[in-house]
């Protein structure tokens, strides 16, 4: 009887060694890239659209912009806001800031405004770029990350560029980690159309 | 008479008495390992036989040892993870050797496959180990005394007297004394009396805490484990570059390195944000050690949360900043001279302090790159620069002959063209990639603060407004430090009971007296691992007491502590 005990406790102890073994090499092999499409949100690539109804509400952010302007978020609501943090010494968000020109003359004029965060970065390098860039929209100065660190707290802006899309009640949309292109840009602005 | 009084046991019972009283119930179950599996399927023996193979001690500390050895190359080889720039060196500078060492994965020693294959199997050798051995003490911390064996006089130390009580209430006396000794006790019940006829016996049992040490060593030894996976499951480590003036906020975009545990994301970051006032670096001025540091001091404000009550504080090396159950520590710093770049048509491109990495860290002597990109296609500015804090030149060559930026000056050489900044591709801020560009023709350039060098053909200028420091920061978070800690702690407390405390029995047995009246006591003891000593005392005190115990003048307690031959009888002593 003893025996047939001791092989239990043999048995459950290997079964758990086991376990923990495959449990440890599984969470150390997967690179933590799963990504999937659950009931408030879609995943695709770079870019997630929360689905209206389901967004989170975006902190009133405030900050000073590059030329030393007052800016709130608040007081851009009523209006599709396309924030897009960057830097000067990034290069995709230099490769990417002539789609957000191309973007803001097109639908500036249909009730969406275009909003830039400049991170770690100085308003001189940056208003040299904006300028030879043909951006007009402005930016926060942001060199410190503050802007970033309190959106976080809603949607992940984990890179620099990050796009963020936030519909006309103040909500978030959809967010594009990395360089956007034309097209997905386009769809995610009409998805930000659709509010509650 | 002498039937009923004693009957003769069947051979194999005294052979487990003989057992019971001379082994501790820890040692039995070990020799259990020694039978073999039935010859059901092999692949299940062979299974078993692997298993067993793994959980051995002697595996174990093979692992460890291969864990030990295999960490050699991590700390001798450059590695990806912590010096990229210094792997590619070695790539350079050892063609034929590097790419070898690359598949065997030396490079990245602690990622790489082999690696995890030994502390996985480690970590299945010790808790295959571990957790077995867990249950078995705490059966043999439940385990009642065994019974009071027939012959006590056949125990390392034994003593005896007659006692004027019947043999049930002198035994009665002898437990109550063992009792107050804090002895776990059995007495011999009802179906003894087949066994043992008239005679009674109690057995005494102390010790256990020796028991409970060697559990307590185990689980924490499992504690240390989990802890450690705790941490690297749900830790982190960061760095960020701190130049004076700026601020930063711990979020994965702000930071230079982010190292995340395997179920730790971005957003489970603290928001602690925090600005880089002033550093401060002092070096001894004279003697032998002139140019060694003597302190530093990163003068930081922070706050733990946005909205959150700002503080200040110093940080220094081994005095990191505690926020937010984060650690915050210096681990390196350097010279970022403030530049200023004009283009061709007089607008200003650029105008920061630049990071600049110490090349020599007994001079710091820096390298660094600036990178102005222009308003126009084919203007970009670039400069590859060396930063010295406190210049000399020595034949014509710019050095630097001590750490403390007491007489700085920066060398330029200019490039113009385009950086290829526009095409989106990610750079390095800290090279230059001249393949779009051209020297600009007076290079290298020598500047002191203040000074503003006008590139030829109206390209444009640069100039060197002044010289900021910065810090390199080690952002911590470990959950399982503390809890590792403690079970460090926890685990050797066990050790040293288990080592320090022992495991002792005594056993009292009383038969009726050949007289007719009264009865003749035995008391034997008997211990395992008497390392330190001092049972003999103990016993002879014990059994003094208990033959005290009986009524005044009539005990005679003669003890009669066996000499050396009689440990022999002790099997693994």
């Amino acid at each position: 009887m003893f025996k047939a005990k001791r092989r239990t406790v043999v048995t459950v102890t290997a079964a758990l060694a086991v376990l923990l073994a495959g449990a440890l090499t599984v969470t150390l092999l997967t690179s933590g890239n799963g990504k999937a499409s659950d009931g408030n949100s879609v995943t695709d690539g770079n870019s997630v659209t929360y689905t209206a109804g389901h967004r989170p509400l975006a902190p009133d952010i405030t900050g000073t912009s590059l030329t030393g302007t007052a800016i709130k978020l608040s007081s851009y609501r009523g209006k599709t806001v396309v924030l897009n943090f960057w830097g000067s010494w990034c290069a995709p968000c230099r490769g990417e800031a002539g789609v957000l020109a191309l973007l803001d003359k097109q639908y500036g004029a249909k009730g969406v405004a275009f909003l830039g965060d400049d991170v770690g970065d100085t308003p001189a390098n940056a208003l040299a770029f904006t300028r030879g860039a043909g951006i007009s929209y402005p930016s926060i100065s942001d060199q410190g990350y503050a802007v970033v660190a309190q959106l976080s707290q809603v949607v992940p802006v984990s890179d620099t560029p990050t796009t963020v899309v936030i519909d006309k009640t103040g909500h978030v949309a959809g967010t594009i980690i990395g360089a956007v292109n034309y097209g997905e840009m386009t769809t995610l602005l009409h998805d930000a159309e659709v509010t509650q | 008479m002498t039937d009923t009084r004693t009957p003769q046991p069947p051979p194999e019972s005294v052979a487990e008495e003989v057992e019971a009283a001379h082994s501790f119930s820890g040692a039995k179950e070990e020799r259990g390992t020694g039978r073999t599996a039935e010859p059901t399927a092999a692949s299940a023996g062979w299974l078993r036989w692997g298993w067993r193979q793994l959980t051995s001690m002697r595996t174990a500390l093979v692992l460890l040892f291969l864990l030990a050895v295999g960490s050699i190359p991590g700390s001798v080889l450059p590695q990806q993870g912590t010096d990229p720039g210094a792997v590619q060196q070695y790539f350079a500078s050892h063609p034929g050797l590097a790419p070898w060492l690359n598949h065997l994965g030396l490079f990245n020693v602690f990622a790489a496959p082999w690696f995890a294959a030994i502390y996985l199997l480690l970590f299945a050798s010790l808790v295959g180990c571990v957790v077995p051995r867990t249950f078995r003490l705490v059966g043999a911390a439940r385990t009642p005394p065994p019974r009071a064996p027939r012959n006590l006089a056949r125990l390392p130390q034994t003593s005896s007297y007659s006692s004027t009580l019947p043999p049930e209430a002198a035994v009665d006396g002898a437990a109550a004394v063992l009792a107050g000794q804090r002895f776990r006790l059995r007495r011999s019940g009802a179906d003894d009396r087949q066994r043992d006829g008239a005679s009674h016996w109690v057995s005494a049992e102390k010790g256990y805490l020796r028991e409970v040490g060697n559990l307590l060593f185990h689980l924490s030894l499992l504690g240390v484990l989990l802890s450690i996976a705790a941490g690297g499951l749900f830790g982190y480590k960061a760095d960020k570059l701190l130049v004076e003036g700026q601020s930063f906020s711990d979020t994965t975009a702000a930071l230079d390195e982010f190292h995340p545990g395997r179920l730790v994301s971005g957003s489970d970051l603290p928001p602690f944000s925090m600005t880089l006032n002033k550093f401060t670096a002092n070096y001894i001025q004279s003697g032998q050690s002139r140019g060694q540091p003597s302190n530093f001091d990163a003068d930081v404000s922070y706050t733990a949360s946005p909205g959150a009550a700002p503080g200040t504080y110093h940080i220094r090396i081994n005095d990191p900043l505690s926020v937010d159950s984060l650690k915050v520590y210096l681990i390196g710093h350097g010279y970022a001279p403030e530049f200023k770049v004009t283009g061709a048509n007089g607008q200003v491109t650029y105008d920061q302090a630049t990071p600049f990495i110490p090349a020599n860290t007994g001079t710091f002597q820096s390298d660094g790159v600036v990178k102005a990109p222009g308003t126009a296609t084919g203007t970009d500015l670039g400069f590859m620069g060396v930063f010295v804090p406190t210049a000399i030149s020595v034949g014509g060559t710019l050095d630097s002959i001590f750490p403390a930026a007491d007489n700085p000056a920066v060398s330029l050489i200019g490039y113009t063209g385009n950086l290829g900044m526009n095409s989106g591709v990610p750079q390095s801020v800290y090279q230059l990639d001249t393949t779009g560009m051209t020297k600009v023709s007076g290079s290298p350039h020598l500047l002191a603060p203040g000074q503003t060098w006008a590139l030829p053909g109206g390209k444009g200028s640069v100039t060197f407004v002044g010289v900021k420091q910065w810090v390199s920061l080690a952002i911590t978070y470990d959950p399982g430090q503390m809890p590792a800690l403690v079970c460090g702690i926890l685990a050797l407390a066990g050790l040293l009971l288990s080592f320090f405390v022992r495991r002792r029995r005594v056993f009292v047995r009383a038969v009726p007296a050949a007289s007719g009246s009264g009865s003749v006591v035995t008391v034997g003891g008997l211990t395992r691992s008497d390392a330190g000593g001092g049972f003999e005392e103990e016993f002879s005190e014990l059994a003094a007491e208990i033959a005290a115990a009986e009524p005044a003048g009539h005990s005679e307690p003669e003890p009669s502590t066996k000499p050396e031959p009689s440990k022999q009888s002790e099997p693994g002593a």
